[in-house]
């Protein structure tokens, strides 16, 4: 068997896995969320599919599956469809450069547990964030609905205001470890000894805002407000096809950018082997959903912020805030050779 | 009249603000409704027992030998039954309810000069159990109960007659009959709320 293919097997079952089990948690995601957010509330939550209502996605799938498809009269149709492609891959896009742990040896190959190692993974995550977003204003601007065109418009005012705060953010732990690679990134943090959040404590908040922001999580789900705007851009999918919107935007989304969030800010795999070899990947989960708890725990905590007070906070108090850091950063990298 | 100044600001302070501290409360106030017990009934499976002066489906209390004296007075003029209604069709139900189509009552007069009531419909579908009814009843036979499930499968099926009138009645009097009167059964739940109250008698 040639190098070639061989390689290209590994890849594929590499993407088998990654897709396997953020698809799954992403769909168990919902149930958590939902019981998470019923105890906030003094609320149970589901309980009636299966032990503490554990079937309970499986069941909503079925109903989303077996749905009647209603598209709306005056709807651009293959935009329509294309902004459920649109909402979908870019999450799982941001997957393919996230490493899940240190490279390993298994039948005398080096294997390493991350889809695509290039040394630009972090611009591969900005252009998967950017690219996310076509998906929001393409269902709100094909759905031929006022609700809808609202969201997806607001949604354009939120990616004004996140997007240069974003890149800002993570350019101090870029300076900080010298280079883009996420699983230089982490090298980096692992021979330092110290997590970046430590040194960018700042840029970490920013990164926490923009991140809430692009994955549509209160504080800044003016898109989708389910009060105002009854659930915004996606309010004219149904079954599935609205499925997918909140599996990808909520979840995936959420996810893949907490674990981008750990790759930057809390050492990757990084943590005392309590677990033998399958340590790095206990830490990275434990760290990812760490995260993404406390994401969904905001969410059921915080109001909605209007969209342009969003925009006003991102470009009158986070980018100064973010620009200062970034100098002060750079100055004394400079300054202690690195 | 004295203004009383509340300690709340409307502003945070510039350390607040830079540490979240807004954030921080709520996030710690929903951490702290996390682990409490949820106050969910899972409805099918747990039902909550209203107080007994819930303003559920209505009853007839009926003939059984617990009625007050004055109720004695007007037997002779009754054709009453043991165990039937007490109703003496006088219509202050009727008068009372702001609805007027949802009593249809009718009495006869029997051989021997005795009121006999025939019929007491009421159709549930009209009533908004005010319970105004019940305060008008002069002999104490309306009433009204702790059922609240009153869904049906037809309209007919809304519409309560003499007998089952007298059927909901009979089982609430044996069931809850001697309950204090009160809005809360439990002394304890009460007292929480309004502070300790004496009964007298």
């Amino acid at each position: 068997m040639s190098e070639f293919t061989l390689s290209l097997i590994i890849t594929l079952v590499k993407i088998a896995v990654v897709l396997g089990v953020a698809m799954g948690l992403g769909a168990y995601l919902t149930w958590f969320e939902r019981k998470l957010a019923g105890h906030i509330q003094a609320r149970l939550g589901p309980t009636v599919v299966g032990p503490f209502g554990l079937l309970q996605p499986l069941a909503d799938g079925i109903k989303l599956l077996t749905k009647e498809p209603i598209i709306p009269r005056g709807a651009d149709v293959p935009v329509y469809y294309l902004a459920i492609v649109l909402a979908l891959a870019p999450a799982i896009l941001l997957f393919s450069v996230i490493p899940f742990g240190p490279g390993f040896t298994l039948l005398g190959r080096e294997i390493k547990p991350i889809i695509a190692d290039v040394n630009i993974a972090l611009l591969v995550v900005f252009a998967m964030g950017s690219l996310a977003v076509y998906g929001t204003i393409f269902s709100g601007w094909a759905s031929n609905s006022k609700y809808a065109f609202i969201g997806s418009l607001r949604k354009a005012a939120v990616i004004i205001a996140y997007e240069v705060v974003l890149g800002f953010a993570v350019l101090g732990v870029v300076l900080l470890a010298g280079t883009l690679s996420t699983t230089g990134i982490v090298q980096a943090q692992i021979d330092k000894g110290v997590w970046f959040v430590f040194y960018q404590p700042v840029a970490f908040i920013l990164f926490l805002f923009c991140m809430l922001a692009e994955s549509g999580r209160v504080p800044f789900d003016i898109q989708e407000a389910e009060a105002e705007l009854v659930t915004g851009y996606n309010v004219e999918y149904g079954g599935m096809k609205f499925g997918i919107f909140p599996l990808a935007e909520w979840y995936l989304n959420v996810m893949a950018l907490s674990a981008i969030a750990v790759v930057l800010f809390f050492g990757g795999w990084s943590g005392p082997p309590i677990l033998g070899p399958l340590s790095p990947y206990f830490w990275f989960l434990a760290k990812m959903f760490g995260l993404v708890f406390f994401v969904i725990w905001l969410h059921w905590t915080l109001p909605r912020f209007q969209a342009k007070d969003v925009t006003e906070v991102a470009w009158k108090i986070m980018l100064p805030l973010a620009l200062v850091n970034i100098i002060f950063t750079a100055v004394v990298v400079y300054m202690r050779g690195g | 009249m004295a203004v009383k100044r509340l300690g709340r600001k409307d502003y945070l302070n510039i350390l607040e603000a830079i540490f979240f501290i807004d954030f921080l409360k709520g996030l710690s106030v929903t951490l702290r409704n996390l682990f409490r017990r949820p106050v969910t009934t899972e409805y099918p499976s747990e039902k909550l027992t209203p107080p007994k002066r819930f303003r559920g489906a209505h009853g007839h209390f009926v003939w059984d030998g617990t009625e007050p004296d004055s109720l004695k007075a007007i037997e002779k003029f009754m054709s009453y039954e043991k165990g039937k209604s007490r109703c003496v069709a006088c219509y202050m139900c009727q008068t009372a309810c702001p609805m007027p189509t949802l009593f249809r009552i009718e009495a006869v007069q029997m051989p021997d000069g005795s009121k006999k009531v025939t019929r007491f419909d009421m159709n549930l579908l009209n009533c908004l159990f005010c319970g105004l009814c019940v305060d008008a009843c002069p002999v104490g036979c309306l009433t009204m109960t702790d059922l609240y499930e009153l869904a049906g499968y037809s309209r007919r099926d809304e519409v309560l007659r003499m007998d089952r009138l007298e059927e909901f009645a009979i089982d609430f009097k044996k069931r809850r009959g001697d309950e204090p009167d009160r809005i809360w059964p439990v002394d304890g739940e009460r007292e929480k709320l309004w502070g300790r109250i004496e009964w007298t008698g």
